[in-house]
């Protein structure tokens, strides 16, 4: 089986920058491969290493994607083939346009058997881009899919909704968008590491998927902020343990919790 | 005059409809069309709870899935133009409104917490970076195709006699079908943190999984449930997905949440503060939970939980 793994690289959400104004900055964000995907990435070496076959990674973003660090990471966990899309305009593209995106680098990558796509990206988590790119490309598309297996007509997989468990049999080429029960993501070995710079990445632009003219823009951005914190006592409690149990026992029942 | 458009809901779970139906009602007082899959008589609830309209789409009959109707959805969204579609963000839901937008060359505004009309424009409220911010974004698409989630918007009281009409939609048949093998119960989950007073919650800060005896104590000792952040449940899986808390994971409003060696990155925060109450305690007098914090204990968690437990079982 030939598989395509979509991943997006994003800044670490854990490293936002409150400012003054209320605005964020994720300047100083450390970027990594988006937290839901990795278990994307999991299942799709998983099933090429059972079935025979290769994994093709594909990403789209802004030039900070293209990074030797990012693309040996990705390249270390299991893919054969990184293909990256860059271009700033990606930086602030919607979830059609990104779809969009991924559809023409699909396009020009040959046969494949599944797609693979994370739940959710880390960042923006609209869980929308995979099922989206499935309908472009006219293929059979799920979401929420907890469990792969190959079948002789197709995949058989287990769809955890939300309060129940489906069992379908889908036929091939299909997308499939997974949640994080599906695999645990393995940490890549030394070998694997000194492998991953020398597997094959192709980097494209826009232009080269026949893009140039604009992606689609279906929403414009008004405003990114930090959200309204709940005013707190923000009460230091010191002392040994002892005491500062004591303390806490004295707050806890002054607030009618104890 | 050309006749005003309308909104559309839709969703595949009764209640979340009709709260999607009152929700559509706030939204410049349009005609409101309820799009109903499953049984003919949820049709008719709808109209009862709100809607100027029901959609009948048929009933899945155990055969199709609530996605098969995206061709008839599309086709009818195409025909009848709403201003706007809402849909339940159910996982279905997304799953619909996803395939549905791909086919009108559209996109969806995922899990609105509020819509805001301004000038003619549409914006919309909704989270990103795990909850760390809040992003207004304007429609201009049309229609405007969002998900909401259930909470938003609160269902009306349903009124004694349906006043709208209810019309009958023919099935499209798709291009393709997953074919169904079974459906199984989700397996129940042991805990509804969400219905939780007291929340005790495990973070990193725990050196081994046998620790989480000392939290399961305090727990007992407050009479609180207990929970954690996601690396606990996923990855150490010292603790089942339901009990953790963030922005993947379940999301409470507590009187008290006590947080046990949890840093407080972004994520976890939007599931806890709306807490009444926030306690933490962390040795790392700079992790960014006491910033949300009422009381801050900083410390030896080790040290400072058996005490407390022992402080708390003193009490006369």
């Amino acid at each position: 089986m030939n598989i395509i793994v979509c991943v997006k690289f994003t800044p670490d959400a854990g490293d936002i920058q409150v400012n003054s104004d209320g605005s964020i900055s994720l300047e100083r964000a450390e970027w990594g491969i988006g937290s839901f995907d990795l278990q994307a990435v999991e299942a799709g070496a998983r099933l090429a290493e059972a079935t025979g076959g290769k994994v093709m990674a594909l990403s789209a973003g802004p030039r900070q994607i293209n990074h030797s660090k990012l693309k040996k990471d990705l390249l270390s966990r299991g893919p054969d083939e990184l293909y990256l899309v860059v271009d700033d305009a990606l930086q602030d593209a919607g979830t059609a346009a990104t779809a969009r995106v991924l559809a023409g680098a699909i396009g020009k990558l040959g046969p494949f058997d599944l797609v693979l796509c994370g739940e959710g990206s880390a960042d923006l988590y609209f869980q929308q881009v995979g099922l989206q790119l499935g309908e472009m490309l006219g293929l059979p598309t799920l979401n929420a899919i907890r469990k792969i297996e190959t079948a002789a007509d197709g995949l058989r997989v287990e769809r955890d909704l939300d309060d129940e468990i489906e069992v379908l049999a889908v036929p091939m080429p299909a997308v499939l968008a997974v949640t994080t029960d599906v695999h645990e993501p393995r940490l890549p070995t030394m070998k694997e590491i000194l492998k991953a710079g020398k597997k094959p990445v192709t980097e494209w632009t826009l232009a080269d998927l026949g893009l140039s003219g604009g992606l689609a823009k279906h929403s414009a951005v008004v405003s990114i902020r930090a959200p309204h914190q709940v005013q707190r006592k923000n009460i230091r409690i010191e002392g040994s343990p002892e005491e500062a149990a004591q303390a806490l026992v004295g707050y806890l029942n002054k607030e009618g919790l104890i | 005059m050309a006749e005003q458009r309308e909104i559309w809901v839709f969703s595949e779970k009764p209640a979340l409809l009709a709260e999607l139906i009152a929700g559509a009602k706030t939204l410049g007082g349009r005609r409101v069309a309820a799009w109903v899959v499953g049984a003919r008589s949820s049709a008719a609830q709808a109209l009862t709870q709100g809607a100027d309209r029901a959609a009948w789409l048929g009933d899945t009959g155990g055969e199709r899935l609530v996605e098969d109707y995206v061709p008839t959805l599309a086709q009818q969204v195409q025909a009848g133009a709403p201003a706007v579609l809402l849909i339940g963000s159910t996982r279905r839901g997304r799953a619909v409104a996803g395939r549905l937008a791909a086919r009108l060359d559209n996109t969806v505004l995922t899990d609105v917490l509020e819509f805001q009309s301004e000038g003619g424009d549409l914006l919309i409220r909704h989270m990103i970076f795990g909850g760390g911010a809040v992003r207004v974004e304007k429609a201009l698409a049309q229609p405007v195709i969002a998900t909401v989630g259930s909470g938003v918007f609160a269902p009306l009281p349903p009124a004694a006699a349906a006043q709208g009409e209810m019309v009958e939609v023919p099935f499209v048949e798709p291009e393709w079908r997953a074919r169904l093998i079974e459906r199984k119960p989700r397996p129940p989950a042991a805990v509804n943190l969400a219905a939780a007073r007291k929340v005790i919650c495990a973070g990193r800060g725990l050196a081994r999984q046998e620790d989480l005896a000392m939290i399961n104590e305090l727990a007992r000792a407050l009479g609180a449930e207990v929970a954690c952040t996601r690396p606990l449940a996923e990855g150490l899986n010292w603790l089942p997905r339901e009990r953790y808390i963030g922005i993947s994971g379940a999301t409470i409003k507590p009187d008290l949440y006590f947080g046990v060696g949890v840093s407080g990155q972004a994520q976890h925060i939007i599931g806890m503060n709306r807490s009444k109450v926030v306690v933490a305690l962390n040795k790392d007098s700079s992790a960014p939970i006491f910033q949300q914090a009422d009381y801050g204990v900083v410390g030896d968690l080790y040290a400072i939980l058996p005490a407390l437990v022992q402080a708390i079982k003193a009490r006369p």
